[in-house]
């Protein structure tokens, strides 16, 4: 024990000492440490921690299947069979996200909630903070005007108000009593404001809210959650569902043909998408660590060199091997526990900004930050880190013997030194190529996706979402939004404006079957409810026919709009104007294509087109709808108030919800890939750095072992180009010796990212290309300043050490 | 004046200043000399009196602080770096006290080196010239092997050969014998001799009475000047008093 504090003295004097190589080491790994620490950070709350439920790994998402393949949802009366049919859940719970205004004051604002049937709370195991969750008995007609309210609701329209429960509050104009508020992060669905009850127990159709919606099979609009029976094993559960989905299947062909049920574990179903992405982030800052490591462990080689005769002499008083091991090893590990504290602060500063940087499916993690398990990680990841780059050097230190110093002094163990060195820098050259060639593949993804033809002209449009109550009746719908976009129309500075019930990139979508006049066939499309001017306010060009008009609305005539997808998988080769398109939606409507428009890529930049049919608002009700304003100058946002203002005209209760410019949108879309991409660069430039930085270090400590060498060389005629040409010539043969590394395990590792790329291949050879023209470049001037420094050798001094 | 009786190196005032920590060194301190093409000139005076410092400044290695150095009547001071290299490479042959060959380098590799720094040298050519070159020093029958392979007096002998390949017509010799036994100084004394009588021009710093006889002339250095051989036993017994 002695021995070790003796050790660390002597290692903190030793680091104190040289403190020009001690900032350096320290510094390279602060940032590789911090770095991994706060990636490791976000990991360990999203893929490491169970959910904050209590035996969450229990619950799980329910839905039906079509074909095999999960839908995400559900409806009312097939979820009702679930629960009266198996064994294998204790609870199963049914919620729908719901949106409407909330008015205390003057204000109203736009709220985001969910329905749900009265067990959700204990499904989760969650029990109120403040009054009850919801009862049995709130979910019947007449009791069911209650609501429970979530914590940042609470804190934030109600200023934390502890007397809250009882009181009354106007949510879409009516009356309902609070009965309950939810702690802190409590979230299992993306919305989670409040949460209320349906008057019928199954949450309501969205669009047909004063309906029982106990008998719609047909109808998909429910999430789905179940809790395991203690001891329920998940095959179990599966085979049972199978079973029950197979019996309804036979039981109601109509609604429930090639449909089924299945389930995923409520983890799986929260981070599924995000998990590869976070992981490939993982690997790429802990290859940055490791080039790090490498460089630590360069500039110890170097060290060791100059302290070979401190060694000798240690061993020559008859330090033992382990002793020296043990001495050298404590230097190296406390050099990068100073550094991992210094990452850890870092990554106490950064971890904000990453999670601002992050997309919403990580951002939802409120818990992220530094806790005890990311403590742990940074101290444990120090300390490898200490040994990784520590044992090297020490090795080879403690192996020379001191005879060999005292007769040779340089010759030798030098040689071998200097391999190693070399060694460590291709390895770094080709990790950090590696990095590179990702994020390269990433940006040009990224470059592609905003390339991609969104299908409308996202300049110069604002958008909001307006929602009714979804009580309102259609005529009253039409009328309201009819007066909106007069208005707004009237505004000036406005060029068009049009209203639809889905906007493209905003997230959110609804289809429909249909069929055609004496086909027995069943097609699906997705469903776009708008008003005339929609697809003028939008840019999305009329290709065929007419657009809606306003006479439509006195007609008996239900039409539609098609896109050109639609048009080309369903009436190949024909006309589709004038078409009808038959049992349409659950009311079986007829419906006559009067025109077809351009494909818009609604679910994503990066998603083909699907089947689109859009109809006209007035012919088919839709209580919620986003706004398009095309305005005529540059800043879309010029005419926000103004649109405020007249909203608040025609109806003063109704709040603007998600204000953006069309821009924002789609930004809004790619940010997962934005924030991967960035990171990406981010760790592959700084790997490309400390790459270049262990480059110049080795090549320069090199030329401090050459000089004599150039100096006999310039005195036998070198010129300083010939001295350039030679140092850089060496650098650049490890240079090579990296790049050929690093394109093999690039070639094999680009796979592992490729489910992240866009339109190109994980091996594009342009990207190879450029990022080893970048690499190369880069390492030529990490190359090129210590030659020029041997070129300024002067051959008198070089030669004079006899 | 005909090429024939014009000195090949002609040094007039020659001065040359170190100045290191503050402390003014004058390595040099007006030194003339001149040595006529052919000739074989030995250089002694005691440790320091600047013997290494001029042989470097008439190898174009440093430049003197003041005076003038012609070299084939023709002034060096204005010449640049480039210039000075090609000289080097092409006019002048050094051969140190330490041998001073590449260890990364065989030998065959060491005596090629100032061959390599010449522009339009066909590679045959280059082999030819550097196997003659160790042939006569006979060490033709160890060219793949590397400097720390070989005994000293192995060693300095590649490094004649290094600078004979080249063919200079000066040739340049820091006390060639310093670090070898007598046998194999003799040896390289033996080469310096038959170089000569071939014709080259060669200026050797040395010690040894016994290795400077072989040289047509004496000069001797004292305190950064020359002096003549009396004037120097004079100064010698005055100091050692
Ligand atoms: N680069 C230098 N910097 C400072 N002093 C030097 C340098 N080179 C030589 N000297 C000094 O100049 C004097 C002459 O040195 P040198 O020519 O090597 O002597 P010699 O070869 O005759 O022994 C010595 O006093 C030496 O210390
Ligand atoms: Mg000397």
């Amino acid at each position: 024990m002695t021995g070790l504090l003796q050790d660390l003295r002597y290692a903190l004097r030793q680091l104190r000492k040289s403190p020009g190589f001690t900032a350096v080491a320290v510094i390279t790994l602060a940032l590789g440490i911090g770095a991994t620490t706060a990636v490791f950070s976000v990991v360990d709350q999203v893929l490491l921690h169970p959910l904050p439920y209590p035996d969450s790994d229990r619950i799980v998402k329910v839905s039906q299947t079509f074909e095999g393949i999960s839908t995400g949802d559900a409806s009312p009366a097939n979820y009702l069979d679930w629960v009266a049919q198996n064994q294998v859940f204790a609870q199963m719970a049914a919620s729908r996200g719901w949106q409407g205004s909330l008015s205390a004051g003057d204000r109203p604002e736009r709220i985001r909630g969910t329905m749900t049937t009265p067990n959700f709370f204990p499904l989760f195991g969650v029990n109120p903070m403040l009054g009850r969750g919801l009862q049995a008995g709130d979910a019947q007609a007449g009791n069911d005007h209650v609501v429970v309210l979530g914590y940042g609701l609470w804190q934030r329209y109600f200023a934390a108000d502890h007397s809250i429960v009882g009181r009354d509050i106007r949510l879409n104009g009516e009356q309902y009593t609070v009965v309950g508020v939810m702690p802190p992060n409590f979230s299992p669905d993306e919305y989670g404001e409040l949460w209320l009850p349906s008057p019928w127990g199954v949450p309501t159709h969205p669009l047909a809210p004063d309906k029982d919606p106990r008998q719609f099979r047909d109808r998909n609009y429910l999430d789905v959650w179940a809790r395991l029976k203690p001891g329920v094993m998940p095959q179990q559960a599966r085979a049972e569902l199978d079973t029950i989905g197979r019996r309804l299947e036979t039981q109601y062909p109509d609604s429930n043909d090639k449909t089924g049920v299945s389930f995923l574990p409520l983890h799986e179903y929260v981070v599924g998408d995000i998990r590869p992405v976070l992981l490939v982030l993982l690997a790429a800052v802990a290859v940055v660590l490791l080039i790090g490591c490498a460089n630590v462990a360069n500039l110890l080689l170097a060290r060791a060199t100059a302290r070979a005769k401190e060694i000798s002499i240690r061993t020559t008083l008859g330090a033992s091997r382990r002793r020296l091991l043990r001495q050298l090893l404590t230097e190296s590990v406390l050099l990068a526990l100073v550094g991992g504290v210094l990452g850890l602060l870092l990554a106490v500063v950064a971890v904000p900004s990453l999670l601002a940087l992050s997309p919403p499916d990580i951002r939802q993690f409120k818990q992220i930050g530094i806790n005890r398990e990311v403590l742990a990680f940074s101290f444990l990841a120090s300390i490898v880190c200490g040994i990784v780059f520590g044992l090297m050097p020490a090795l080879q230190s403690s192996r020379s013997s001191p005879s060999e110093f005292l007769k040779e002094g340089e010759r030798g163990s030098t040689a071998n030194r200097g391999r190693t060195r070399s060694a460590l820098v291709i390895a770094e050259v080709g990790l950090s190529l590696v990095l590179l060639v990702g994020a390269g593949l990433l940006v040009k993804s990224f470059m592609r996706l905003m390339d991609v033809n969104p299908g409308f002209d996202p300049d110069h449009l604002l958008t909001f979402n307006l929602g009714l109550p979804s009580s309102t009746d259609a005529v009253r719908q039409l009328a309201f939004y009819q007066e909106v976009v007069q208005r707004l129309q009237a505004l000036p500075g406005v060029q068009a404006v049009g209203a639809v019930s889905r906007l493209p990139l905003a997230g959110g979508n609804s289809s429909r079957s249909f069929s055609l006049p004496g086909i027995d066939k069943g097609y699906s499309a997705d469903i776009r409810v708008s008003t005339p001017d929609y697809f003028r306010a939008m840019g999305i060009p009329l290709l065929k026919g007419r657009s809606f008009s306003e006479s439509d609305l006195g007609s008996s005539l239900n039409v539609a709009i098609v896109n050109e997808a639609l048009a080309r998988t369903v009436f190949p080769g024909q006309d589709p104007i004038g078409k009808q398109l038959t049992k349409f939606g659950p009311d079986n409507l007829t419906l006559q294509i009067i025109g077809v428009v351009g494909n818009v890529r609604h679910v994503g930049l990066d998603t083909a087109p699907h089947s689109e049919i859009y109809q006209l608002l007035g012919q088919a009700p839709w209580p919620s709808m986003f706004v398009a304003i095309r305005s005529a100058t540059s800043d879309p946002t010029s005419v926000t108030s103004a649109a405020q203002n007249v909203v608040w005209r025609v109806n003063k209760d109704i709040p603007l919800a998600n204000v953006r410019t069309m821009q924002e949108v789609i930004a809004n879309s790619v940010q997962r890939r934005r924030f991967s991409m960035l990171l990406f660069t981010i760790f592959a430039v700084v790997a490309m750095l400390l790459a270049a930085v262990g480059l110049y270090g080795v090549m320069s400590y090199s030329v401090a072992q050459r000089t004599k060498e150039i100096g006999i060389r310039m005195a036998l005629g070198a010129r300083r180009p010939d001295v350039v040409a030679l140092v850089v010539k060496q650098g650049m043969a490890l240079v090579l010796m990296g790049i050929a590394a690093g394109t093999t395990l690039a070639l094999g590792m680009t796979r592992l990212i490729s489910g992240m790329l866009f339109g190109i291949t994980a091996t594009d050879p342009l990207t190879f290309a450029a990022v080893v023209a970048l690499l190369g470049a880069v390492a030529f001037l990490a190359n090129y300043l210590p030659a020029r420094r041997a070129a300024s050798v002067d051959p008198m001094v070089a030669l004079r050490y006899e | 004046m005909t090429e024939a009786e014009q000195p090949l190196i002609q040094i007039q005032e020659l001065t040359k200043v170190f100045y290191t920590d503050e402390i003014e060194t004058h390595a040099l301190s007006g030194v003339h000399l001149s040595i006529n093409k052919g000739e074989y000139v030995a250089m002694s005076g005691p440790s320091g009196c600047g013997k290494s410092t001029l042989l470097s400044i008439i190898g174009l290695l440093d430049t003197p602080t003041a005076g003038r150095y012609f070299l084939n009547g023709k002034t060096v001071e204005n010449l640049d770096f480039a210039e000075r290299s090609r000289i080097r490479n092409q006019e002048i042959g050094f051969i140190f006290q330490s041998f001073n060959l590449i260890g990364d380098l065989t030998v065959y590799e060491n005596v090629e080196l100032p061959l390599t720094y010449r522009q339009k040298m066909p590679a045959a050519n280059r082999k030819a010239r550097v196997m003659e070159a160790l042939e006569r020093v006979g060490m033709a029958h160890r060219v793949r092997h590397y400097p720390s392979q070989l005994s000293g007096g192995q060693q300095q002998r590649v490094a004649v050969a290094r600078a004979l390949g080249g063919k200079p017509s000066i040739l340049l010799a820091d006390e060639p014998t310093g670090n070898l036994d007598s046998r194999n100084g003799e040896a390289v004394m033996e080469f310096l001799q038959n170089l000569h009588r071939e014709g080259a021009t060669i200026c050797m710093v040395t010690h040894d009475p016994r290795f400077a006889k072989h040289a047509q002339r004496e000069v001797h250095l004292f305190d950064g000047k020359v002096v003549a051989e009396e004037e120097l036993k004079k100064l010698l017994q005055e100091t050692s008093a």
